[in-house]
This record gives structure tokens, sequence and C-alpha cells, in this order.
């Protein structure tokens, strides 16, 4: 794993005296000029007063098609198999030149849904039951046609790897709600394109950086203790630890890094104990484990991470982001260069049903008003299909668009049921109420009770933003009302 | 560019208006320029432009910014003084109680604007020319900077810290013992200089400082994003680095062979006689091989990017390292826009793409001509491995083609018939008929699929039999073919030679003037560079490594000050502009720049002068009344504890261990990942462990740098991201280091072999601390230690030791 870490000791004066293994002799010693060191994970408060408290971030890895989900085009029914319009234009696409390939209209079927009648393609049956809480942005867009340009703008902001991620900024702005479990968690079904910077803390501190955790062996890198050592010995270990840590530190009382290691190693004993428990789904109740599909070998995978997601966000952990489609093999994800429809049918069976189980059982548990749940991918993909000609001809398949996609949003206070913006008639570009990753992310800063151009940085001799100078069609009011 | 026409360059006309500074304190307008300008010159943020006098007294959307004569009523006083609802400027940054009054008294006084400088001498500190050393000891600046603060300095630390303290910082490794235990015996009142230079004289030495500047050079082993290419010869570049220091090579040399290694010795290894090149052979290869540097920067590499766009963003790499490795400037904003608080411009950053774009990477031979023959003599072995190779592809495709077969049958020949047509000319219904058989062959894994299926393959016997006896034939052949010709990537000259033109917010596709090579005009003095494409990279090294160049030597020596002592005189070593933070010791950094330049750029002599200085040798404990003036330590009073960095942490453990391999130099070696680890590389194939598990233990600088997916242990602990220029590591501290420390394989595996090498000895324990910790155990660490042997190990007792402050801190 890539993680530069995130959870910093907690504050100190808190730890020495409520140290969970008393550590008496800390506490007695007292003069830590180390108050002067103030926990980069305290909790904040926001902008303004905002529902919104946590976020959990559905990113489809590989940019999953809006015509065959959420933006339905009948229009390209009347123009399948004829090559797109002048009227269109021309754009750059990884592998197609848009000129040599034919239009190819969704085989999927988009029905009303809810009270709201939002269309929903088949592909998302069971998310579409809770049509009345999510709001489809139609009209997303960004620049970066290839996978790594696409996952970093919606991740960061930015089309070049290596800035600030959302869920950083998200920590940086409101802090930890919890103390001895990582304030931003990122869950993994592979390896991401984007790489580690896609969960990174940029020029913020590495405090803010996500933490990987897995659903399958140790949760957090070395969280567990080595094999073969008990518990009762690794007390001992650490007891006789800090005590020689004592006695190192009390002659140098003046260094406040000291105690902070001291701390340190504390947190990262709660650690070990405490993520293992949320980790552990086992004892959530049949049916919720059903809810989320992992009765099923087709949905056990994204489910357990959902199911996850749900327990994190509870136990107080400020952002989740969660991937499908990463690389395993030889699996490509949501990326359908080659026969998209079956390939959607597929991944979307894998999605599906956790997703709605998720939105179900958070609002059954009163977390989805004070949850945002996001979904969306590195973009959207193209009405034509793709041009790459190798391997016996068009496969039917689909290339990456990033000039018009959609991305839903349910929870934190938003009203649901809606569509904002739109793409052309063959869903090729956003055409109204446009809306950028500044502007999304703007957006999505408001539910949390945050201002955009509030939520600044020094860094090299300027503030920075999430937003860089944009975010003007910030939807969040909107959204609210 | 010359004088007269500075005035193009919006932000050096400022730069010529400023006053000339006082002896100490800036001037009104000085502060303005500094703290303001950024925003409220050329961009008129609020209307308001504070680079002259009219402009402050007309103020901007909220009225006049100064009245003069009446500080109360001045709007700019009440804004920096951070007094009322507007509180300039935003952020974090400040501006001084000293210099808010040094305004109010300029207001009350009228506001007079002093004169222009006209004198062409840059009023910035940094941009001023170089001028010859002062007599004057590093301690006596030093000293004579403490009374002034009121501080006292802290006496000399003892002699175990000190040979401690020297070891982690000129090796990277905890003395040994017995030398610890030498040198605290040793009367000699020379026993330190001679330790000094035992220990630089090592080639432990380069190992640590090469690691050093590599850091500044943002050094990596492959180029990051998605497909993170490799860089076959990455490593040459950091050897060359390593013994460059360990041969304690002439800075200003350093800096040339980086440069323009091969525009100023040009040579060719093939053009030698024999198989044994010359020493000066040897040394312009290595010149060669210096230009590396340009070539292992972060590449973007996807099928959509086009020629242009990679040579910009190469450009764009390569002058943002110059600017921050060799000049100390970030140039990195003047990319896109005119630099807002240095006088670097748009056009400055070009002219720099312009001196190198007439280069390109090159693979060159890295052996004589000799080598070469002798190489394609024996290139027949090579096709005879092609060709077997060629053979098992042939059975593999038949077998496959029997399952595309399989697949087709179902089909008509209609179908059949629609695909045999290229996509574009299909019609509708050909297009729906194709696409049956399309599905049907990704459902058979013969296509990319989502669920990563392949093809069901099976071979006859017969397949079976031969495809064996050719896989063992290929083996044959490849371990006799001839090894491979060894090679050197570094740079060249294009032909033809590409323009240069000025872009617009970095999109490379905007083009404006062409432009010509040249260095940033505010720092030129004269200099200029000519077009011929053969000699604009010396040019530029010949510029850079004048005696009297304002940055190259200063930036240099608080380099090496900031690795000495964890902090530079400039506490910002990338930034010497007026973003940077301004030196502590102004006249101890030029001096000791002045001498480092005379002293013929001797780092190792600039490092000896450090190393004795009492400044060094001060201990690290704590002083109440000190800290309350100096609580940060700016002034030296003692020396700063540091943390070991991330690669010293794991030499120390190997070293402890008695694992470590000293074997130097060499492709990079490639340590195992646990399965947790490697659970986010995106390809496994990207991560070949190395066979030789002594390779594991090689030290840190040897070990893979890949851009993409950083050491887990390293990451961890702040190692920093090369995606550019780092001058100075974070040193976080965070619960996932005390999770690696306690839990990982790795500390669990050293701290086992340290257990085996105490127990050996009669006193097993205090054998421990000795190892690790470099004393003897006190009587009560013994009895604690003993309590805990009482139920527990003496692995567990090491891996404790390791998880020391004690261990992880140099005093």
């Amino acid at each position: 794993m890539w993680t530069k870490h995130t959870t910093v000791v907690t504050d100190r004066r808190q730890f020495l005296t409520q140290s969970a293994l008393g550590f008496g002799v800390l506490a007695a010693s007292s003069l830590l000029p180390a108050a002067t060191m103030a926990n980069p994970l305290a909790a904040k408060k926001p902008h303004f007063a905002a529902k919104g408290k946590a976020v959990i971030f559905l990113f489809m890895h590989g940019g999953p098609s809006h015509i065959d989900t959420f933006d339905p085009k009948p229009a390209l029914v009347k123009l399948n198999g004829q090559p797109a319009p002048p009227s269109f234009g021309k754009a750059d696409f990884q592998f197609t030149r848009m000129d040599r390939v034919p239009l190819m209209a969704s085989p999927r079927v988009f029905k009303k849904r809810g009270q709201s009648g939002l269309e929903i393609s088949d592909l998302f049956e069971h998310t579409a039951q809770h049509a009345d809480d999510l709001t489809v942005i139609r009209s997303c867009h960004h620049d970066g046609f290839t996978h790594v340009t696409g996952q970093s703008w919606m991740n960061t902001g930015w089309a070049r790897v290596g800035r600030p991620s959302v869920g950083s900024w998200v920590v940086y702005g409101l802090g930890s709600e919890t103390d001895n479990l990582p304030a931003y968690v990122v869950m993994l079904d592979g390896g991401i394109k984007e790489g580690a910077p896609a969960y990174g803390s940029g020029f913020l501190p590495a405090a803010y950086q996500g933490t990987v955790l897995r659903t399958e062996g140790p949760p957090i890198l070395n969280v567990n203790r080595p094999a073969g050592l008990s518990e009762n010995e690794q007390k001992r270990m650490f007891d006789l630890l800090q005590d020689l840590n004592e006695e190192h530190r009390v002659p140098r009382a003046d260094d406040s890094e000291l105690a902070a290691r001291i701390a340190s190693y504390e947190l990262a004993f709660k650690m070990q104990m405490s993520v293992p428990g949320v980790a552990d789904i086992t004892k959530e109740s049949a049916a919720t484990r059903k809810l989320y599909g992992l009765d099923q070998p087709i949905t056990a995978e994204f489910g357990t991470q959902c199911l996850m997601a749900r327990r994190l966000v509870e136990s107080g952990v400020r952002f989740v982001q969660l991937y499908s489609g990463g690389k395993k093999g030889s699996e490509v994800g949501w990326d359908a260069h080659n026969e998209c429809d079956q390939n959607h049918q597929f991944m979307a069976a894998k999605v599906d049903k956790p997703i709605a189980g998720l939105l179900a059982d958070l609002k059954s548990r009163g977390l989805l008003d004070s949850t945002v749940v996001l979904w969306g991918g590195d973009f959207g993909r193209t009405p034509f299909t793709d041009g790459a000609e190798s391997g016996g001809g068009n496969r039917n398949g689909r290339d990456h668009n990033p000039y018009g996609f959609s991305v839903w949003l349910a929870g934190g206070g938003s009203k649901g049921g809606r569509v904002i913006g739109a793409t052309d008639d063959i869903g090729l570009r956003a055409q109204e109420d446009k809306v950028t990753m500044h502007d999304l992310h703007a957006s999505l800063l408001h539910l949390l009770g945050m201002d955009h151009k509030r939520l600044t940085y020094f860094y090299q001799g300027r503030d920075f933003r999430l937003t860089d100078v944009h975010g003007e069609n910030n939807l969040g009011r909107r959204l609210l009302a | 560019m010359s004088i007269e026409n500075i005035g193009t360059c919006g932000w050096s006309v400022f730069f010529c208006l400023l006053a000339p500074a006082l002896l100490n304190a800036q001037t009104a307008p000085q502060i303005l320029e500094k703290h303001c300008a950024g925003c409220h010159g050329v961009s008129r943020m609020s209307g308001l432009d504070l680079r002259t006098r009219e402009g402050a007294l007309k103020g901007g959307t909220r009225g006049a910014s100064v009245v003069p004569g009446n500080p109360a009523a001045s709007l700019l006083l009440k804004a920096i003084a951070k007094t009322g609802d507007l509180q300039m400027p935003p952020g974090k940054n400040s501006v001084s109680t000293l210099d808010v009054e040094v305004i109010r008294k300029w207001i009350e006084d009228g506001a007079p604007w002093q004169a222009a400088n006209t004198q062409g001498e840059p009023s910035w500190w940094s941009f001023k020319k170089l001028k010859p050393a002062e007599s004057k000891s590093i301690d006596a600046f030093v000293n004579a900077k403490l009374s002034e603060k009121g501080l006292r300095p802290l006496p000399k630390a003892d002699k175990r810290t000190l040979i401690r303290r020297l070891y982690f910082d000129l090796h990277g490794l905890p003395a040994p013992t017995e030398e610890i235990e030498r040198f605290a015996n040793d009367t000699d009142p020379q026993a330190w200089p001679k330790l000094v230079d035992q220990l630089l004289a090592s080639p432990r030495y380069g190992e640590r400082w090469g690691r050093h500047w590599l850091d500044v050079v943002r050094y990596a082993d492959t180029g990051g994003f998605e497909t993170d290419i490799y860089f076959p010869n990455a490593w040459r570049y950091r050897d060359y680095v390593i013994s460059s220091l360990n041969g304690d090579k002439p800075y200003n040399r350093f800096v040339q062979e980086q440069i323009a290694g091969d525009e100023l010795w040009p040579d060719d290894l093939a053009l030698t006689g024999g198989f044994d090149p010359s020493k000066e052979k040897l040394d312009h290869l290595a010149a060669k091989v210096a230009t590396g540097v340009y070539t292992i920067g972060p590449v973007y590499h996807e099928a959509a990017l086009q020629g242009d766009q990679i040579r910009y963003e190469w450009l764009t790499d390569v002058v943002d390292t110059t600017g921050e490795a060799f000049l100390g400037v970030s140039l990195g904003c003047s990319r896109c826009h005119d630099h807002k608080f240095d006088p670097i411009t748009r056009r400055d950053y070009h002219a720099m793409m312009a001196v190198f774009a007439a280069s390109e990477e090159r693979e060159v031979p890295a052996v004589t001509q000799f080598s070469i023959f002798g190489f394609k003599s024996g290139y027949p072995g090579y096709l005879h491995v092609e060709d077997l190779k060629a053979a098992i592809h042939k059975i593999e495709m038949t077998a496959r083609q029997r399952v595309v077969d399989r697949v087709r049958a179902r089909f008509s020949k209609d179908v059949l018939d629609a695909q045999a047509i290229p996509t574009a000319k299909r019609n509708a219904e050909q297009l729906a008929l194709a696409a049956q058989l399309e599905k049907a062959m990704t459902e058979a894994g013969l296509q990319e699929n989502a669920q990563g299926k392949e093809p069901d393959i099976s071979y006859t016997t017969a397949e079976t039999a031969e495809r064996e006896r050719l896989i063992y034939e290929l083996g044959q052949a490849s371990l006799k073919a001839n090894p491979v010709l060894e090679t050197a990537t570094v740079l060249s000259h294009a032909e033809p030679v590409p323009e240069v033109y000025l872009t617009s917010r970095g999109d490379w596709r905007v083009k404006g003037d062409r432009i010509a090579p040249a260095v940033p005009a505010v720092i030129a003095s004269g200099t200029t560079i000519d077009e011929n494409p053969l000699t604009r990279r010396k040019a530029l090294a010949n510029w850079l490594t004048q005696p009297d160049h304002p940055l190259t030597a200063r930036v240099f020596v608080n380099r090496i000050w900031n690795w000495h002592f964890g902090r530079g005189l400039v506490g910002t070593p990338n930034d010497f502009g007026r973003q940077g933070e301004e030196p502590t010791h102004p006249e101890l950094l030029d001096s000791l720049a002045a001498g480092f330049v005379a002293d013929g750029w001797s780092i190792k002599k600039l490092q000896r002068k450090i190393l004795l200085s009492d400044t060094y040798q001060r201990s690290s404990g704590p002083d109440e009344l000190n800290a309350k003036i100096d609580a940060g330590n700016r002034y030296l009073w003692r020396f700063n504890r540091q943390r070991l960095d991330a690669e010293t942490l794991r030499d120390s453990v190997l070293s402890v261990s008695g694992a470590l391999n000293l074997k130097m130099g060499g492709r990079p070696a490639i340590p195992p990942l646990t399965k947790e680890e490697s659970a986010g590389l995106w390809a496994k194939n990207q991560w070949p462990e190395s066979l030789d598990p002594a390779e594991h233990a090689r030290r840190s600088v040897y070990l893979y740098v890949k851009r993409s997916f950083p050491y887990p242990m390293f990451s961890t602990f702040d190692s920093p991201d090369p995606a550019q220029s780092c001058s100075r590591r974070d040193s976080t501290t965070v619960a996932p280091q005390a999770l690696t420390l306690m839990n990982s394989e790795f500390m669990s595996a050293q701290s086992r072999q340290l257990a085996r090498r105490a127990e050996k000895q009669p006193d097993p324990i205090d054998t421990l601390w000795r190892i690790a910790l470099g004393r003897s155990a006190s009587a009560e660490e013994l009895a604690k230690a003993k309590r805990f042997l009482s139920n527990s190990s003496l692995d567990k007792l090491a891996l404790v030791l390791l998880n020391m402050n004690e261990f992880l801190y140099v005093d």
C-alpha cells in the first residue's frame, strides 16, 4: 500500500489523562509544552450550519457510461449506426476519431422512477428504488480524456496528479470525529490508475491523507500483531517501551515531538484494538447482510465495502471512498472499450444492490441526512463506438467521454428526485447548466457546511483552494432547496 | 535582456523602482512590495496598486489606502496591523510588528516615496553578487548573533553523543559500538578532526549525501502515472552522484556536468582502442551520464498525447528542476504567468526552455567499440532466441485459434461475412450481425472483458511436448546469448532544433512570440546565450558557475547547512526568491558561500569547516531562558534533535541486526513486498522482487524508486514524492509509523537477527543496548529488561529497543 498516513497523535493532554493504558507516569510528568502543537485532526466547526457531516464517495473506476445509466438519449435510437451529424462538432478522444465510427444507441430500457419520475436505466433497478433521494447531475464535464487525468479531475479538481484530494480537503476543513480510526478511509478492489495520489493529501499535511482499509486480511497495513505474539505479550512490550521512552523524554522535556511520538504509540495501540472491531461485519444481522447482497457471490465484494462504509461513518469517520472496477488481474472495470453493454451489465450487477442497500440502511438508521453519498467515475463514455480497430474491428464498446457525463448524489439534506443540467441530444457534451469538477466540489463542500472560497491553505506563497479560482456554479443551495 | 528594456517585463518595472535598502530596516516601499504587490501590483486586485505613491494615495474600491500624515485614517495601516475587519495579507502571512511600525512612521512623515534605484543592482539580497569571504569563523558569526539576541550557547555535547551524531549525519548509519568506545577514550585533542576526516573519506559518506542530492533532483527509477515507464539507466546517474560526492568533485564541475557534461567535454567512448578506456575517457562518460538528471523526471505516457505536448511537458520538468535544484528559485509559476512575487517573467521561463529545447534524450554505449564489436559478433545467438520465442508463440496461437473457430462455428455465414467488413463500412444490419459474434468472442475471453476472463486454451499432447521442448531450448539459448549492450541515457542534441514559442497559461497549443535562449534577465548581469544549439547548455552551465554568481554557491552552501542542522540559514532551501524566507545569518551565509568558491568549490572542505565548529558540536539539551527568546532555535544556541529519515531508519535497523549488505552501485535492488503491501500495485509484474535475498538488505539508496508506488515503509516515514524537487523533508509523527515498527514482518525479522547477535555474547541485555543505542544499559534499565524477559523473549526485547525514541532520534 502507498499511504503516507493519516492518523496523527490525538491531543496530548487528553491522551495523558485519559490514556486507555493508564500511564500514570506520563500524566504526572506533565510539563509538556506540547500543547503548542495543535492536533491537526481536532474536530472543527463548519463555516455555516449544515446537515451533512460525512461523505461516502462511490467511485466507478474506468468511467461508467452515462448514456446507458442515468442520461437517456432517445435521439440516439434514430441515429444508431450513423456517423454523428457534423453539427455536434469535433473533439479529441483517447482512441477514437469520431468521424470514423457510428453512433450506438443504448440497448438499455429507461423508466420513470418513484414519485419524481426520475429516469434511470434497468442497469440500476435496485438503486432506482431510491430515485426520490437522488439528484442526478447530467451536465458534468472536464477535459481529461485519459483515466489518470479524469480521475485526477474528479478526485482533486486538477488535471495533473498531485493536488490534495477532496477527502483531504474535507478532513482539513472539518477535522475528525473519531480518535481511534482514520478520518479518511479508502477501500480499493484492486489497483487504481491514478495511484496513491487519488487519495493523497498533496501539499496539505500528511495527516489528511486517505488510509487504505482492506476488507480481507489485516484491514490496515500492519494493524495486526505479528503472528505468534499474544495480546498480553505485546502489551508487556508496549509497557516496557513507553517506560523506557519516558525515561528518555524527561531530560528532554522541552521537545514536544518526543511526547508526540509516545502518544502515537498509544493511538496505534487503540487503532489496533478498534479497527478489527469496526472491520468485523460478521456481527451484522442476516437481514442487513442480505440487504447489501452479501449472500450473493456477485455482490458480496462491493456489498462488504458498502456495509463497512456505513459502519465507518457510524463510528465517526469523515470521508469514505469506495472503488468499483480496480485492477486485480485482467479485469477492465468500468472501462468498456469493448462490449459496453455486456461490461456494464456485469459491473452494475456487482454494485447496484449494495448501493441500494447502503442507501436503505443509512436511511433507516437516520444517517442519510448527515451523510452525502456521491456516485461517479473518471468520466462518461462516448455515444459512438470505440474506434480501436485492432483485434477484430468495432467491439460494441464506448470510448472515454469527459465532455458530458453524469454523477449523482443523495443525502446530506439534499432534496432528491431531481435532475440538474443536460447533455446535448446524443450525450456528447454538457449543454445546459454545465457543472465543472470545481462546481461539483464546491457543491459537496456546501452540503458539509463549508464555503469553498473560505476553505484555503497557504502554500508556496499563496492561498490554495480545492476549487482553484472557480466553482461559480455552486449547486449547494439548489440541492438543499 | 538589457536594463533598457527590462520595462517590458511587468514585474521588473517594479523591481527597478525599489528604494535602496537601508542597512537593516526595510523602507516602506520595500515592505509594500514584499507583502502587498503580489496582488496589489500589476494585478490591481480591488483596484489597488501599491507599487507607486500615487497608487497608494488613490487607493482602490475601498477608497484611499494612505492618507499622508494621518496613520489613523489610513486603511493600509489598519489592514496590515490586522486590527479591523479588513486584514491583509490574507492567510497566515503577516507584516511583522516592526514593519507595521515602519509604515506608521512613514505615513506620519507624509509617505515620501524614495527615489528609484537606477544602478541596476538588484535589491533582493539573494540576487546580489557574491562578495569575497570575510575571515571570521562560523562560531564568530553565530556567537555574535546569539549575544545580540541575548542567547547563551549551550556547551559541547559529550563525546558519545557527538560520535553518534556524526555517524548518522555523515553515513546515515549508527556508530559501531567499538568506534564509540575508541573515540570516547581517545584523549588526543585532534580526535574530533580525525574522526571527521575518517568519516568523510568513507564510501558510506557518498551514499548518505548522495541521497540528499537525489531528493533535490527528484530521482526515481520510473516515470510515474499509470504506465510508470522504467528507466533502465537511471541507476547510472544515482551512482554518478554517489561517486562524485565520495571523490569530492568540485561543486562547480558537478553542476557543469549535470547541465552540459556532453557539451563541455564532448567525447565518444566508442573511439577508444582496446577494451579499457583511459581515465579521461571514463571521466567524460561520467560527465555525460550526469546529464541523465534530465532523463529521470515524471513522464506522462498516454496514447493520446502528441509529440509536441510530450516535449513541452519534458521542458517544463527540466526548467522547474533546474530552477529549484541549481538556482534555488521556484520558476514554475512563470510557465503560466509573470511571477507574482519574483521578477521572473513568462518570457524568462520560456527562454530557459529554449536553452534546453535543442536537446533530447539519447542512449549511448557505455562500453568501448571493441565491446560493441563483441556484442555484434554474438548477435546471431539472439536471432536464435527470437526464433524460439516465435515458435512457442505459434503453438500458442494455433491452440487459441481453435477456441476462435469453435465460437465462429456457432454462427451463420451472414454473421461471419458481416464481421469481415471493416467497422466503418458496415450498415446497421451488418453492425447488428457482427455484434453477435463479437459478444460471443468477448464471453469466451478472447477479447478484454469486465470479468477478466481468459480464453480456455488447451494443447494437444504433441503440442505440449513440443512447447516444453522449445521452452527448455529457449532457456539454453538465452544462457548462451551475449549480455545486453550496456548503454547510458544522456542528453544529446535534437535534429532539427525545435523552436520555443511563448505559451499562455501553460497551454502548449497557444503559440505566441518565438523565444530565444536566455537566462533570467534580473540575474543575467550581461550574460547572453548564443542560438547555437550545440552550446546553449554549456553557456547556462558556465553562467551558473561563475565565481560571483549570486545564487549558485549561496543556495548550495545553504543546502549543506540544512542537511547538517535540520534547518538552513535560509529556511526554504529551494526558494531564495521573495516568497522564501530571508537568512537568519546573512553575513555567515555569504561568507561561507564565498569561502566555498575560494576553496575550489570543495564540498568536503566546507563540511569540515562546519563540523569542526562549536556551533555543530553543541548539546541539543533544553534551556528555559533561551527557549523563551528563541524556542525554534533559529539562532543556533543548541543543536537540533532530529528524527532519522526513512532510509537512515531502515539502514540503521539492518546495520544493528547485522544484515546490512554494503555492496555499492548497480541496478536497483527490489525488496519483497508483503501481500498486503502489494495489494495496491497496479500491475504486479512492475515490482520484480530481486531473486537474491542478499539484495533485499542493500542500503536504501540503492532500492527501487517507483514513482507510482513508493516503498511503503519509506512513505510512512516521510520519504519525498519524486514528482518534484524536495529540499527539506517533512518529519511527521503518525500512528502508522508505530504500527510499522511494532508489527511489520521486516521489523520482526530484523529484531530476531539482532537478538541472535546479542545472545552469543556474555551479557546479551547489555549487548543489545550497546549495539542498538551505542551505550550500556543503566542498572534500572537492566532490571526492567530482566523483569520483561521473565515472561518474554530476547527477540521481543530487541524489537522494543528498535522502537525506542532513543533509537530514532539523534541528539
